[in-house]
């Protein structure tokens, strides 16, 4: 454990990363072209009822809830794009539904916080969030 | 939306878990899950796993108030960090277990609840032997 770890009273419980995220879709073929098409994500593979995405090395599992417990909407994935504002025209010019307009969310020390919500083909909320350089 | 430039979804940033007690929460994914808490910002708390930032968040309205997604964690040895997290005081649903052959691993993964009764789940891939 290094030195950095032990001050953020980190343990070293062997987790390294999240290697995948469920998301509850109650159509998988329309949840799975809203995510290849309108979010531009690359589709892994398919099993059965469920269809797996790649996001920057995160993967995403797409289908439906495996017990009534489970179907619940998803958490909210802020997903990182450069440039918020386009990315806010085109998922506007594919008729996503956008619940606010980009929005300056917090002023950091060397870079400001944008983000846009949206709503999925499963009526999931999601963010696309961009980190502006302050010039 | 991958092709015109700048609009590309490269990367998950974060991810919003709904919690009920921002304390209780907090000393779960930082003493039981052993990840690295970043900062507190009022009921807000947040961690780092592997460069993706994890929000703890109570919910603003009813209609957000529901469990996470299930967040799948990448672990090495998915036996002994089932075992440390269980002694850690984590509650399983069971023994890590092969959920899938894939053409050069196995995919091992157990499910256990945090403090807040969200389902997470450990999972590990194993190379087969050539």
């Amino acid at each position: 454990m290094s030195a950095t770890a032990t001050n953020l009273g980190m343990k070293d419980m062997g987790i390294s990363s999240i290697g995948q995220i469920s998301i509850i879709a109650h159509d998988t073929s329309r949840a799975t072209a809203f995510y290849r098409d309108v979010l531009g994500l690359p589709l892994l593979f398919t099993a059965g009822n469920m269809a797996f995405f790649d996001c920057g090395g995160v993967r995403l599992m797409l289908g439906p809830a495996s017990s009534p417990e489970l179907d619940h909407p998803s958490s909210i994935l802020y997903f990182r794009v450069p440039d918020i504002k386009a990315a806010h025209r085109r998922l506007v010019e594919m008729g996503v539904k956008i619940e606010a307009p980009p929005r300056l969310i917090a002023p950091m020390k060397t870079y400001d916080l944008w983000m846009v919500g949206f709503r999925d083909s499963e009526g999931n909320i999601m963010q696309l969030m961009s980190e502006v350089p302050r010039t | 939306m991958n092709t015109q430039e700048g609009t590309t979804l490269a990367r998950i940033g974060q991810i919003a878990i709904n919690v009920h007690d921002v304390d209780r929460a907090t000393a779960f994914y930082r003493d039981v899950l052993g990840l690295p808490h970043l900062f507190r910002a009022g009921q807000l708390s947040f961690f780092d796993c592997g460069g993706v930032r994890l929000m703890l968040d109570k919910a603003e309205k009813p209609e957000f108030d529901h469990p996470s997604s299930i967040l799948y964690f990448q672990v090495g040895d998915i036996r002994a960090a089932h075992k440390r997290l269980k002694d850690a005081g984590a509650k399983f649903e069971d023994e890590p277990h092969v959920i899938a052959q894939m053409p050069k691993y196995d995919l091992w993964m157990t499910f256990f609840r945090d403090s807040e009764g969200n389902m997470l789940a450990l999972m590990s891939e194993v190379p087969r032997p050539a």
